[in-house]
């Protein structure tokens, strides 16, 4: 599975952040971009409106008996990928995370019922969004339905939020919500992608 | 309590960790570290700065101080959240759980005491025994009445809670620099911002 493209969508569904991996993939315009990413926005709302029924149902009985922990809800925990944009090899610094990696626990997603995958014949995308609303997709050279490919995917793009967090959201001359020009981000991110 | 707290780490980590044990594993084995120091004594010269720029008008300053801490806050949840990605906490005792075992930890070594709640449940106290931001300092006399020396930190905690949607006010009631007992944080939770809560959240 290679990464074609990731891209940032911020919390009111502007794109701010878009990048190309594989040099001579088929191409979108600065602006389709834009309007993708819009519409991916409306799709991951509309799709936390239209669960099914017999979910509906069950989500209610459970909020019905109270205290249950918030595990209960469908999140499912992502095992840990230790090869995935590991780089005890390099020994490199992970900014402000001490290697080899920047977690090692399995992790609850944060997106319990909007849109998370999307198979195509050719790519899939994969959604994995925060807790502040902020969206980080990829979209893979390969179509694949294989829940493997996307805990494999929310791991990569997890990773991405880390690298966000350390190389956007310290960055002194970076205004929230608007489009991310930030070289080590740049960097950073081509060598995790590089990795996989 | 601790069942609940165990509840958050669980979630979250899928082990059996407790909450303390999740985020003391993070504050050693995944966090850079720097001196404390070096951070103790950068704090001390912004806060120094500002007190003779703004010609020791002391409200300015702590007005400042609290804005510069919300917009770090703003970022900082970023970071926090990367690092733990812990679920929404359902209630304020499970945030106030949060705030003190896991983010004052991870960033400051620091386990504050939560106490002090209201009757309604919607306001409780931080107790910070020790605080690495005023080691070292003395307050000079004109200072001791009105600076409330680390408030950085309430602003940084408006501005982190605001950005996971709860809307909290947050003052320190008391402060050891001014001769007080303890170190009392506020925080008072006004309402959660349900318009923000980013779609495809249970």
């Amino acid at each position: 599975m290679a990464i074609q493209t990731i891209l940032v969508i911020n919390k009111s569904g502007g794109l701010v952040y878009q990048r190309d991996f594989v040099p001579n993939a088929p191409r979108l315009s600065s602006n389709e971009y834009l309007i993708l990413a819009g519409t991916l926005q409306g799709i991951v709302a509309i799709a936390s409106q239209i669960t099914p029924k017999s979910l509906q149902l069950a989500g209610k009985s459970s909020a019905k008996g109270g205290n249950e922990p918030m595990g209960s809800n469908s999140a499912p925990l992502v095992p840990y990928m230790g090869t995935l944009g590991a780089t005890t090899a390099s020994g490199a610094p992970l900014g402000s995370f001490l290697g080899p990696d920047y977690f090692n626990d399995a992790f609850a997603s944060w997106n319990g019922r909007g849109l998370k995958h999307v198979t195509t014949e050719q790519n899939s995308l994969f959604v994995y969004h925060t807790l502040t609303g902020i969206k980080f997709v990829a979209v893979s050279t390969q179509p694949t339905t294989n829940a493997m490919a996307v805990a494999v995917a929310e791991n990569l793009l997890r990773k991405t939020y880390c690298l966000y967090a350390d190389y956007v959201m310290k960055n002194p001359f970076y205004e929230a919500e608007m489009p991310i020009k930030c070289e080590l981000f740049d960097q950073h991110l081509g060598a995790l992608v590089g990795q996989l | 309590m601790s069942a609940s707290m165990s509840g958050v780490a669980n979630a979250s980590t899928g082990s059996k960790k407790s909450l303390k044990a999740f985020s003391d594993d993070i504050w050693k084995n995944k966090t850079a570290k720097i001196n404390a120091e070096l951070f103790t004594l950068t704090y001390g010269s912004i806060v120094s700065q500002l007190c003779t720029d703004f010609e020791r008008d002391f409200a300015k300053v702590n007005n400042q101080l609290y804005l510069m801490g919300y917009n770090i806050g703003m970022r900082l949840i970023e970071d926090f959240l990367a690092r733990t990605a812990l679920p929404r906490c359902e209630s304020l005792a499970k945030t106030s759980e949060v705030v003190s075992k896991c983010a004052f930890k991870i960033f400051l070594n620091v386990t504050p005491r939560v106490g002090n709640w209201s009757s309604s449940q919607d306001s409780f106290s931080l107790f910070l025994d020790e605080n690495p931001l005023s080691d070292f300092v003395e307050l000079p006399m004109d200072a001791a009445k009105e600076l409330w020396y680390s408030n950085i930190i309430c602003g940084v905690l408006k501005g982190a809670l605001e950005m996971v949607q709860m809307d909290c006010d947050v003052y320190f009631t008391s402060d050891v620099l001014k001769g007080d007992q303890t170190t009392e944080l506020r925080v008072k939770l006004n309402r959660i911002l349900k318009d923000e809560i980013p779609a495809g959240e249970d």
